[in-house]
């Protein structure tokens, strides 16, 4: 078909649309219904004893909010993916929020393990933390999984990898709230061991589910 | 080209409220944009290339409408799609070239224009399975053991419980059906 041909067709199967969810709007929608639920899974779950003293630790303050942020950024770049008119630098933004993440988590264990002579190093198997941050971060997934089929996606697998790690990290703010490790190793293994396996997991099978089951545009009907 | 840029954005923003005519004059005026800067950004793709490109970026124009944010630019909209849109095409056109052979360019004494021998086994297994479906149910048996799966007379004989005389016979006979089911005169 020539492209003059094309835009006579297109132009005829013009209907009206309704604008998508900015990027900011869509994290914004997604984080009020994250917050809530990862509220109530803590609820559930009941919080740790030791939370409230826990909360007045400056390194567990800082471990939490830079979840959270990655959560936030992962998210934001998420729905920035799927447009054509974002920059990339926004696209790897979350790069960096989890270096950030890992090198101040992996700082804290070093200077603990020299302080309790190595005890912060010892592992434990935690299988807990992986069905806990699988059940915990199911409905951000989900919910993130419906914000991005609304629009056409260009960068899929970006977009189903930072949508994944926005659910996982979601899952390991709350789950460090009900959840004690052992140890920082464990932390760093089991939980972000866990971040890590989802984020892999969902970014292979995301792009089947936004992709394969995105309801079609009513305008791009006869296109296919 | 910045005024230019100012009616696109009334354009498309037009066109996401389903006006028919904002949306032809934005698509043809942004036909000739988006074959230029496709030229421009894969210099070394061909014509017919650089069309479908153009024509794929359309096609995704078409089913982004609703991702347009006025009064944004509209050229950075339509250029990220043409960019984005362009890399998947070409990456598509690569991995199909490494499967094709442009014959053009192939002598004909070339062994790549030769079928494998296995694929010839392959299909004259096919045509003599399909040949064996027109043979009686006891033809077909004695076929099926001594001739697929090789057995021997002796093990044919205790398998059938026929006599190793009756079933060379029964093979003998067999096979000249098949040739006659499959065409092939008893001279050839």
């Amino acid at each position: 078909m020539r492209n003059e041909t094309l835009i006579e067709a297109l132009a005829d199967a013009l209907t009206p649309v309704r604008r998508a969810l900015t990027p900011g709007q869509a994290t914004l929608c997604w984080v009020m219904v994250a917050v809530p639920v990862l509220a109530l899974a803590i609820g559930v779950m009941g919080p740790r004893p030791d939370l409230a003293a826990l909360m007045l630790r400056p390194d567990f303050a800082v471990d939490e909010a830079l979840a959270g942020l990655t959560a936030v950024v992962s998210a934001y770049a998420a729905f920035c993916a799927g447009r054509p008119d974002q920059p990339g630098w926004k696209l790897g933004l979350p790069v960096v929020v989890v270096l950030v993440w890992l090198l101040v988590l992996g700082r804290q264990c070093a200077v603990l393990s020299m302080s309790v002579q190595g005890a912060a190093l010892r592992l434990h198997a935690d299988w807990m933390c992986v069905p806990a941050i699988a059940i915990t971060g199911l409905v951000p997934a989900i919910m993130m999984v419906v914000l991005l089929r609304r629009s056409p996606l260009f960068r899929t697998t970006h977009a189903c990898l930072c949508g994944t790690m926005a659910a996982a990290a979601a899952a390991e703010v709350a789950l460090r709230l009900f959840h004690g490790a052992g140890s920082f190793a464990t932390l760093l293994v089991w939980q972000m061991g866990s971040v890590a396996l989802f984020t892999m997991a969902g970014s292979a099978m995301g792009r089947l589910v936004v992709v394969r089951f995105r309801p079609r545009l009513a305008s791009a009907g006869m296109l296919g | 080209m910045a005024e230019d840029e100012a009616e696109w954005a009334v354009w498309l923003a037009a066109a996401q409220r389903g006006d028919r005519q904002a949306y032809a004059a934005l698509l043809a005026a942004a036909l000739p944009w988006l074959r230029r800067r496709a030229r421009g950004r894969w210099p070394q793709s061909s014509a017919a290339d650089i069309e479908d490109i153009v024509q794929d970026t359309l096609l995704a124009l078409h089913r982004s409408l609703d991702l347009y944010e006025p009064p944004r630019p509209v050229a950075p909209f339509l250029f990220g799609i043409l960019k984005l849109r362009g890399a998947d095409f070409r990456r598509q056109h690569r991995r199909h070239a490494v499967r094709q052979t442009n014959l053009d360019d192939v002598p004909v004494t070339s062994l790549a224009l030769t079928t494998y021998p296995e694929q010839e086994a392959a299909l004259d297994h096919a045509t003599m399975r399909t040949a064996m479906q027109l043979l009686s149910p006891r033809d077909q048996e004695i076929l099926d053991m001594l001739k697929l799966k090789e057995l021997s007379l002796h093990e044919g004989a205790a398998q059938s419980g026929l006599s190793i005389t009756a079933l060379k016979v029964g093979t003998f006979r067999a096979i000249k059906r098949l040739r006659r089911a499959m065409g092939v005169d008893d001279a050839q």
